[in-house]
């Protein structure tokens, strides 16, 4: 809502600088979006630089045919000579002048200029120039009561500052000047303007024929009827303000319903009464395929859930919307039927959403506007109407359904003050709320004024009026505990755990998006409506996205890339809701191993044991892929990147199942640990971890380390077969080993691993 | 034999050593099996003379060590002197990781809360709109509820529009007191663009206990603000609107940019909006079983990504999602 400030203070006193009110007006009320200015600024002597000039003489340039030379009366002992494009005026005219120096609303600085030769020593000015309307067909002929050298300010509105407010949508209340002067009013305890409008005399209390079909859509339609309009120009003061407001201005009898709607809140239409066939209004719902032309020029389609504003033929507006081009107020147009009314939001929100058409009117309709604002609005507009466009009120209906009544709440302030924090005296909350309209009876019982009806029901909403009114005074203070205890779960800091053994590993911490295009299980669930058909499926592995980002990586030149993330996977349930798991996945050049090692990484700091099984899965490569308790690590297949790239992905619950509450300390410093290196010669196929095991299980309890170290094949080394070097390392909490304990489970081991392998101990 | 000279001539080659091979010669001509002195004390028959010679004897081997002491000092020194690395160069390479810059956010996010006795709680991705909308108090009409801005699975479930679902699902297990923080991935449908993403995360904010003030919202959202962009900052809070809270504020925290003088990342504003906030309304706490007479309760809900992209200065949202090493290895 923009709120230009010369409007509001018609309504309230506004007597502390505009920062102030801003700051005011942010905190308490709405925040102040921006300061906007309209027209002439008011800075270093500029206005006065702004005069009414009477033109003396005028006629064409001597050397230019399309231009006038004109002599100007300013006030001043001379006149001076100004050159001007326009022709809408001659010698006589009343006129607005800039003088060289002055600054023109658009920024730039006036200077006197030589035009074909002749000196122009200022400018004649038209509506645009001064930003006081759209019209620039000429300049701006002013009433010549005017005496010339009168600062022009004296006359028209030449600058003003405007007020955008971003407003919530609990307060429609303030999508309109009167209802934010309220604010104001409250904020700075000043005296609030009563609402403006009044009645003029009725030139004739003719019927006007208007049937309300649905009542509860539009519980009131106030209409009226004038005569003997004369459709023109606004004024200066109307477009004005209509600029500043941010409305484009039209003519004298749309403007007046457009500066009502600014003023009260209350959206307003004028027809073409001679258009209307019948003479009549049916506020009804549409036909099915019903069509209406509407002032935007569009044609739209409407539904049987559309409320329209009929006569008797067709429709001939879409309620709180926008009225139709066919009826339209035009230059001809001498009889106005006035529409002033009240929709019921929901209605208007839905036929909005339905036909993607938004307006000025139905962005209030839509929040709800106060019921009893229409009459107001029609007397405003009547008053207007009469005074600028010559109108005759010539008739008047006001058929009222049930308008919602004003809510009663019980209000104990104590319950202010214990809720905010903050003590606010009875009297003070009583004269805040007075203030803003509601009705405080001497036991707090408080009626909600129709205006807030929507927003305020309970006695919670009457806390915020005072909580935000002093809200700025609230202390800061911090919840009085009796007990704290804030701690992560087990699983939150495991969690942080792998990211950071990962992190220590070289991995960057990847986010990719949990909807994908496709998914390995065809049961993954899929949005029945997706924004794209990338993203349309929730995804039950995160790998293949670590790809795409690997990928992306690679394509702008990185390298060292390893990746990983830790998120939600969404596991088809059966139930109303997917199983949510977290799934810990990676991707790394480098293949096989360096994949191996994060995963091995993860499990030694979680103190756990891995155990790998050959196993199969795309996209890994099927002879390079191991299976492990919780997931899967292996070198990604041929051809998904280039190089080679190792990946895992596992299931966090599953890992994290296995990780032990407690360590118990074994004695490993009281006796020294004997170490030896056994070289064993076996065939190809055997697996170094089959080996280990074995060696393990024959070496028995002393066995306190064992690990390959190398591989070897070559000379030495029959073809089609490997030597695998182990590292033991053995060692007893009760005992020093002796050599003979050595040599003997040295042995243990050598037999085992040769029945069972055909293993040889290499010397 | 005349041990006053032949300990003056072995003082001296002693002396006169530079290298250990000389020393060692040294020792082996004077001290050696073969030496005069060895045979000397061979000799020896009567005491007196033996202790001469062994005194002597003794003199030798001290100087002796003394000189190795002083060769292999001087050894040292030499090497110390020239072996010089050029300590320019990079050391090995270490190669560590990054936590992507929302964990990092996250993470900090968690830390404050935890050390006010806060827990962190995890809430789910899909949610029911019984959790999402209905306990949050947001009526039939209001805008999230449409499927041009949410993204429903079917009519009764959708991705979560906010983490406040969480809020309830603790409650709802939960007698008051309860404080708590809930961060993750929120889902609105949203076209990619530098403000926006189809999806972001948030982090939620729940204190529910006897007395909770709207002054105990406006200090925790200061410190948190503080925490998060200065010590010093000033914090503004103004009124606003959330069908989830009443009376409802928004939290702004002055532009560390231009420190409130207006510039370009504030807009000229001075304030940087950072997110909403308010008292829990009744109705959710009522839809929970609490009596709203018995405790209130604050709660809050920010978006991450704008947290850090404002302290950043990160002009898009969507690089947040490309997982370009270049901008991860930043932070």
């Amino acid at each position: 809502m923009r709120v230009p400030l010369s409007w509001l203070r018609e309504y309230v006193e506004v007597d502390l600088p505009l920062q102030s009110l801003v700051e005011r007006l942010t905190i308490s009320t709405a925040m102040v979006q921006r300061v906007l200015h309209r027209g002439v600024v008011d800075t270093n002597g500029n206005l006065g630089l702004y005069r009414v000039g009477h033109v003396v003489e005028a006629g064409k340039h001597p050397n230019a045919d399309r231009l006038q030379l004109c002599l100007v009366d300013v006030g001043e002992a001379e006149h001076r000579q100004i050159v001007c494009g326009a022709w809408n005026f001659g010698a006589g005219a009343t006129v607005a002048v800039a003088l060289p120096g002055a600054v023109l609303p658009g920024g730039q600085r006036l200077e006197r200029a030589k035009l074909r030769g002749e000196t122009s020593d200022g400018m004649i000015l038209s509506e645009r120039e001064l930003e006081l309307g759209p019209d620039d067909g000429g300049i701006l002929v002013l009433a010549e009561a005017a005496a010339p050298g009168t600062p022009l300010g004296e006359v028209l509105p030449l600058g003003d500052e405007v007020i955008e407010l971003e407003t919530t949508p609990n307060r429609p209340d303030l999508l309109s000047v009167y209802g934010v002067a309220r604010e104001v009013a409250t904020l700075l305890d000043r005296e609030l303007a009563p609402p403006p409008g009044q009645d003029p005399e009725p030139a004739g209390t003719g019927p006007v024929d208007v049937r309300v079909e649905d009542l509860q859509a539009c519980p009131r339609y106030l209409g009226r009827t004038f005569e003997g309009v004369r459709v023109g120009p606004s004024p200066p003061w109307l477009t004005a303000r209509l600029l500043g407001a941010g409305m484009r201005p039209i003519s004298n009898v749309v403007d007046v319903t457009n500066y009502v709607m600014l003023a009260l809140g209350s959206p307003l239409h004028a027809f073409d009464r001679t258009k209307l066939a019948g003479g009549c209004i049916v506020v009804r719902r549409a036909v099915g395929g019903e069509e209406i032309a509407t002032l935007d020029g569009a044609l739209r389609r409407l539904d049987a859930r559309d409320l329209v504003i009929a006569d008797a033929e067709r429709a001939v507006g879409i309620a709180g919307l926008m009225g139709g081009l066919e009826t339209e107020v035009g230059s001809e147009t001498t009889e106005v039927l006035l529409e002033a009314a009240s929709f019921e939001p929901i209605g208007i929100l839905r036929t909005s959403e339905r036909l993607g058409l938004r307006s000025e009117a139905s962005n209030r309709w839509e929040k709800g506007v106060d019921p009893l604002a229409a009459g107001q609005a029609a007397r405003l507009a009547t008053e207007l109407l009469a005074r600028l466009a010559g109108a005759r009120w010539a008739g008047h209906v006001d058929v009222l359904g049930d308008l919602p009544g004003r809510p009663v709440v019980r209000f104990r302030p104590p319950r202010a003050d214990e809720l905010i924090g903050l003590e606010t005296p009875p009297d003070e909350q009583r004269r805040l709320l007075e203030r803003l309209g509601f009705d405080v009876q001497d036991d707090w019982q408080v009626t909600v004024p129709t205006w807030r009806a929507r927003d305020v029901a309970r006695e919670v909403d009457l806390v915020e009026e005072v909580a935000r009114l002093r809200l700025d005074e609230v202390p800061y203070t911090l919840p009085a505990r009796r007990a704290m205890f804030g701690r992560l779960t087990t699983e939150q800091e495991l969690r942080r755990t792998c990211e950071d053994v990962l992190v220590g590993c070289g991995f960057f911490e990847a986010y990719t998006p949990s909807l994908v295009g496709t998914d390995e299980r065809s049961d993954a669930l899929r949005l029945p409506e997706p924004q794209s058909a990338e993203q349309a499926v929730l995804r039950t592995r995160i790998l293949p996205a670590l790809a795409e980002a690997a990928r992306h990586n690679l394509a702008v030149g990185n390298t060292q890339i390893a990746l990983f993330e830790l998120a939600r996977v969404y596991l088809p349930s059966g139930e109303q809701l997917p199983e949510e798991r977290w799934h810990l996945a990676g991707i790394t050049e480098g293949g096989f191993a360096r994949a191996k090692g994060a995963v091995e990484a993860l499990h030694s700091a979680l103190q756990l044991a891995a155990r790998f099984e050959r196993a199969e899965r795309a996209p890994f490569h099927p002879g390079k892929t191991a299976a492990f308790g919780a997931g899967i690590v292996g070198e990604l297949a041929p051809g998904v990147l280039d190089g080679a790239w190792g990946g895992f992905e596992l299931d966090l619950a599953t890992l994290l199942a296995g990780v032990p509450e407690r360590i118990e300390y074994e004695d490993v410093i009281t006796y020294p640990a004997l170490r030896q290196d056994l070289a064993f010669v076996v065939d190809e196929a055997v697996a170094a971890g089959d080996l280990v095991e074995a060696a393990r299980q024959a070496g028995g309890p002393d066995v306190r380390r064992l690990r390959v170290f190398d591989v070897y094949r070559g000379e030495q080394i029959p073809v089609g077969r490997k030597s695998v070097a182990l590292a033991l390392e053995l060692q007893s909490p009760e005992r020093t080993l002796s050599d003979d304990d050595a040599a003997r489970v040295r042995s243990t081991i050598e037999v085992a691993l040769r029945e069972r392998f055909g293993a040889e101990l290499r010397a | 034999m005349d041990a006053e000279a032949l300990e003056t001539e072995a003082q001296s080659a002693i002396a006169s050593a530079t290298t250990p091979g000389e020393l060692d010669a040294a020792r082996v001509r004077y001290l050696g099996r073969g030496s005069a002195l060895k045979q000397a004390l061979r000799g020896v028959r009567d005491r007196e003379a033996g202790q001469v010679l062994n005194t002597v004897r003794s003199r030798l081997e001290r100087a002796l060590a003394e000189r190795r002491t002083a060769l292999d000092r001087s050894v040292l020194e030499r090497s110390l002197a020239e072996e010089r690395l050029d300590i320019s160069l990079p050391g090995h390479e270490f190669r560590r990781g990054r936590l992507h810059p929302i964990t990092q956010i996250r993470r900090e996010v968690e830390e404050i809360f935890l050390g006010m006795g806060y827990e962190v709680v995890d809430g789910r991705e899909v949610e029911t709109v019984h959790y999402i909308f209905d306990q949050l108090n947001m009526g039939p009409g209001h805008v999230t509820r449409s499927p041009l801005h949410t993204f429903y699975l079917d009519d009764g479930v959708l991705l979560r529009t906010e983490t406040s679902a969480s809020q309830i699902r603790v409650m709802e297990t939960r007698k008051p007191p309860v404080y708590m923080v809930s961060l993750g991935r929120v889902y609105r449908r949203d076209t990619p663009e530098p403000k926006r993403y189809p999806s972001f995360h948030q982090v939620e904010g729940l204190a529910v206990d006897r007395g909770i003030t709207l002054a105990d919202l406006k200090g925790t959202l200061q410190l948190l603000l503080r925490r998060l962009f200065g010590d010093q900052r000033a914090v503004r809070i103004r009124t606003s609107f959330f069908p989830f809270t009443e009376p409802s504020v928004e939290a702004d925290v002055e532009c560390f940019i231009c420190g409130g003088a207006g510039c370009r990342v504030c807009e000229q504003e001075g304030w940087i909006e950072v997110g909403g906030a308010g008292l829990v309304d009744e109705n959710v706490l009522r839809n929970v079983g609490y009596d709203p007479e018995e405790v209130s309760g604050f709660a809050f809900g920010w978006g991450l990504e704008r947290i850090f992209m404002l302290r950043h200065g990160l002009p898009d949202i969507r690089l947040l999602w490309q997982n370009d090493l270049r901008l991860l290895e930043q932070f």
